[in-house]
């Protein structure tokens, strides 16, 4: 084990994610921005849903585009590498901060990313082919641990391995759920489209989906067999942009998978940008190694151990909950359950007080689309919201308000049906990390993750 | 060897799964794949059914205009009962295209200045007191349209001949006429401009738009459809009328029906109205009758389903909008009488356009992999 620590090599795989990450990040800002997402989701909303025992994290309303704006600056900064401790740290914060803000606008991705960038803060991405190296020799590097570059690569093997254990069921593998009624949607595509019509493409692609997912960090992994994976990586990310509306995730994932490639690649690279730079010279070849100190270690021994455990652990929470995963979504959040529901429901709420006062609820005049269309299939925001109609109606004056919903959820082609039981009073339910009573069964069993 | 064995049994295994799912033992009957083809679907909205709707809607606010104009030069009980007449077959025409808020009618807003209701009096005598009052701000929807009309020709006497009173004898008998001209020419200008592009440019801009994204036709065509249902019939000709809120009946108003002055006629236009959703979901041909590329054969084509009965999605969507026909029918054909009598009628048919705004709301667009809402962002 100890041997393992000790080896070493070359420090330009873990320079080039830095780049290509730093950088995509800086365009997926500007892209929030330019979109006007930056207003949409942080500062239009009335209300937000934050995430169990973050409830002191909320929108600094305009001062929203302070922090998008830190978050591309030290983006921009990472990637190239000047003060990129200061950098990587508050690349990490703003991004998780903005993330944490609201349960809508989570998607498997920013969570990724969340990840990736708590992960940097530890490695030593700047000691090659940085501002911060360049300025000062003495930070210059050629070799790094090999652990340090394998962190990244066991980070990106488990995500991919959970994405594929969590289409292991019957509703992906036996049902072609739910590929089979989303392709449709694309059969006006030129030259692959009208494939989409038949069904047994759905089946197709949700197998090899699925195959893809759980293969794909071997071949990465094997040399014989690289070349050949990243060209699986590049056409299944190009072909999930093309069908779905994922935004910069495809192309964050495919510079990613780079990281497997040996130093030689990545430091003909190198060599590539910085001749365009016009900086050949400056590039540093020793056998001299990055060390952190003796405490350092300890720390990121502990820290790593607990990282990857949490990593391992989380997708299994779900089976400490009794019913259906994906009807409950109880521990369906931080697993890497990538796409795998179409689900949409409507939720009618009712708040109704001691003195015999009633109101049937308008959502619109509470949530944003994205909230209610969010708020409606999980059952943690409709409490969240529940509690939200609680509270505003008390502060009207209402006498104890009690809150009703009528709810009807359809996923995966199956006819709706209420996920919430109507005749409880979610003004009195508390949230927590025990399983809610209340969400009522599917009544039908989906096999598998 | 043991290695072998289990990878013989493993692969053993993943072959009796594939066979068996491609058995496909939910597989409906083989299905005609055309039924996806979503521009064919436009192509009959457009030509078969919007434009011809369209167009018989227009021949009958021609007709109303002409006798209007004829009522204001020179008001008469025959010209009054000749207008009113005309007012009739066109508001009753008009619920074969309320649907149809998306595209050029969303543009002009058409919906908002041709039936909002209830009337607002007041808002109509002030306007008529002054000439330059504005027909384009959010306050003056009530102030015009269908509903004005039904309170100027049928509201403003207790019958035909103190209305005629009002627009003969009374000092502001004029003024009352150049408000019924200015609300009539009004309503021929903006359909003037709807029906304009639909028989232009729009037409193929609107079928070329294949897509399921937001802002394409078909999204913001169903986008239109449900919200038309469930807000303008179940709620606007149903259920505020009714008192009904949410699930719960609080204080009915039945003066809020629709054509509240002409009053016999509330039931004639819901179910106008509602016959017309039901012959669009079904893809029905207004020239002709034969049903075409539509919502339900695309639902049909899509597979979409109860699978715990087997019924077809578009089955019980019809289904329902039959029991919702049969409910309406039980219904008087005066539904501010119809209220106060025996207001749990009401509420029947409401709770069962509850269900059926669930099929098309939910159901629907989730098979169908639209989106209701209006936010474009990555999802995951």
């Amino acid at each position: 084990m100890k041997k393992y620590f000790q080896k070493s090599t070359s420090a330009a795989p873990l320079a080039v994610f830095r780049i290509a990450l730093g950088l995509l990040l800086f365009a997926s800002i500007i892209r929030f921005w330019a979109k006007g997402w930056i207003h949409q989701l942080y500062i239009e909303p009335k209300y937000f849903f934050p995430f169990f025992g973050f409830e002191f994290v909320t929108s600094p309303g305009d001062y929203i585009y302070f922090f998008f704006a830190l978050c591309g600056l030290s983006a921009f900064l990472f990637a190239i590498g000047f003060f990129y401790r200061i950098a990587s740290i508050t690349l990490f914060l703003s991004f998780t901060f903005i993330e944490m803000i609201d349960k809508s606008t989570y998607l498997n991705h920013y969570y990724f990313v969340s990840m990736v960038c708590l992960i940097m803060i530890f490695l030593p991405a700047h000691v090659y082919f940085s501002v911060d190296a360049y300025r000062n020799r003495s930070l210059a590097f050629e070799k790094i641990p090999q652990w340090c570059v394998d962190a990244i690569k066991l980070f990106v093997c488990l995500i991919y391995l959970f994405a594929g254990l969590a289409k292991v069921n019957s509703e992906w593998l036996l049902n072609a759920q739910p590929l089979r009624i989303w392709l449709p949607s694309k059969n006006d595509l030129p030259l692959i489209g009208s494939l989409f019509n038949y069904v047994w493409v759905a089946y197709v692609f949700s197998w090899l989906g699925c195959l893809y997912d759980l293969s794909i960090p071997f071949l990465l992994l094997n040399r014989a067999t690289r070349i050949f994976a990243y060209g699986g990586v590049i056409i299944f990310h190009v072909l999930t942009a093309i069908l779905f509306p994922i935004g910069m995730f495809p192309y964050i994932m495919i510079a990613t998978a780079l990281v497997f490639f040996s130093p030689d690649v990545h430091t003909k690279l190198l060599k590539k940008i910085a001749s365009l730079l016009g900086k050949s010279n400056q590039l540093v070849f020793s056998d001299n190694r990055y060390e952190y100190n003796p405490i350092s270690k300890s720390l990121l021994v502990s820290f790593f151990s607990v990282f990857f455990l949490f990593q391992i652990l989380m997708p299994f929470r779900y089976l400490a909950y009794p019913g259906e995963l994906f009807w409950t979504e109880e521990g369906y959040r931080f697993s890497w359950r990538v796409m795998l529901m179409e689900k949409y429901g409507q939720a009618q709420f009712m708040v109704k007080d001691k003195d015999g006062k009633y109101a049937a609820i308008d959502n619109r005049e509470f949530l944003t689309p994205l909230q209610e269309k969010m708020m409606a299939t999980q059952p943690d925001m409709i409490l969240q919201y529940a509690h939200i109609l609680r509270d505003h109606y008390s502060a009207l004056g209402w006498v104890a308000p009690e809150v009703y919903v009528d709810s009807y959820v359809a996923m995966n082609g199956r006819l709706g049906k209420p996920l919430i039981d109507p005749l409880t009073d979610l003004a009195k339910e508390e949230d927590s990390f025990r399983h809610k009573p209340w969400i009522l069964p599917l009544n039908n069993e989906i096999k598998g993750f | 060897m043991v290695l072998l064995e289990k990878g013989k049994s493993i692969l053993t295994f993943i072959l009796v799964v594939v066979l068996s799912s491609c058995g496909g033992s939910d597989e409906p009957t083989p299905v005609d794949d055309d039924s996806k083809d979503r521009e064919a679907i436009l192509v009959h909205w457009a030509d078969n059914i919007i434009k011809p709707s369209y167009a018989n809607f227009n021949s009958k606010l021609e007709m109303m205009g002409s006798k209007a104009d004829d009522f204001t030069d020179s008001p008469t009980n025959t010209s009054l009962i000749e207008f009113r007449s005309a007012w009739l077959s066109a508001y009753t025409e008009w619920q074969k295209v309320e649907m149809f808020e998306f595209g050029p009618a969303d543009r002009y807003t058409l919906r908002n200045f041709f039936n909002i209701y209830p009337a607002d009096v007041n808002g109509i005598i002030a306007n008529i007191n002054d000439p330059a009052a504005n027909l384009e701000v959010p306050a003056s929807y009530a102030r015009q349209g269908f509903p004005a009309l039904d309170y100027l020709i049928n509201g403003t006497g207790i019958d035909d001949a103190a209305i005629l009173a009002y627009y003969t004898t009374d000092t502001d008998a004029a003024k009352r006429l150049a408000y019924v001209d200015k609300v009539v020419s009004r309503m021929e200008t903006l359909l003037s401009n709807v029906v304009t592009e639909w028989n232009g440019a729009y037409r193929d801009t609107f079928v070329a738009s294949t897509g399921l994204d937001i802002g394409s036709s078909m999204g913001a065509v169903v986008n239109a459809y449900v919200l038309y249902y469930e807000r303008y019939i179940r709620s606007g000709k149903i259920g505020i009328p009714a008192g009904i809120i949410g699930t719960m009946v609080g204080t009915p108003y039945p003066e809020k029906v629709e054509a509240y002055y002409k009053r016999d006629i509330s039931k004639s236009l819901v179910k106008t109205a509602h016959q017309a959703v039901i012959d669009f979901f079904n893809g029905k041909s207004i020239n002709g009758g034969t049903e075409g590329p539509s919502l339900k054969s695309y639902l049909d084509g899509l597979g979409a389903k109860d699978a715990t009965t087997g019924t077809l999605l578009s089955t019980l969507i019809n289904n329902q909008f039959s029991t919702i026909n049969d409910k309406v029918d039980e219904l008087s054909s005066d539904f501010y009488n119809q209220i106060q009598t025996n207001n749990q009628a009401m509420v029947d048919v409401y709770t069962n356009m509850q269900t059926e705004v669930r099929y098309l709301k939910v159901d629907m667009t989730s098979a169908m992999s639209i989106t209701i809402t209006y936010t474009d962002n990555d999802g995951d």
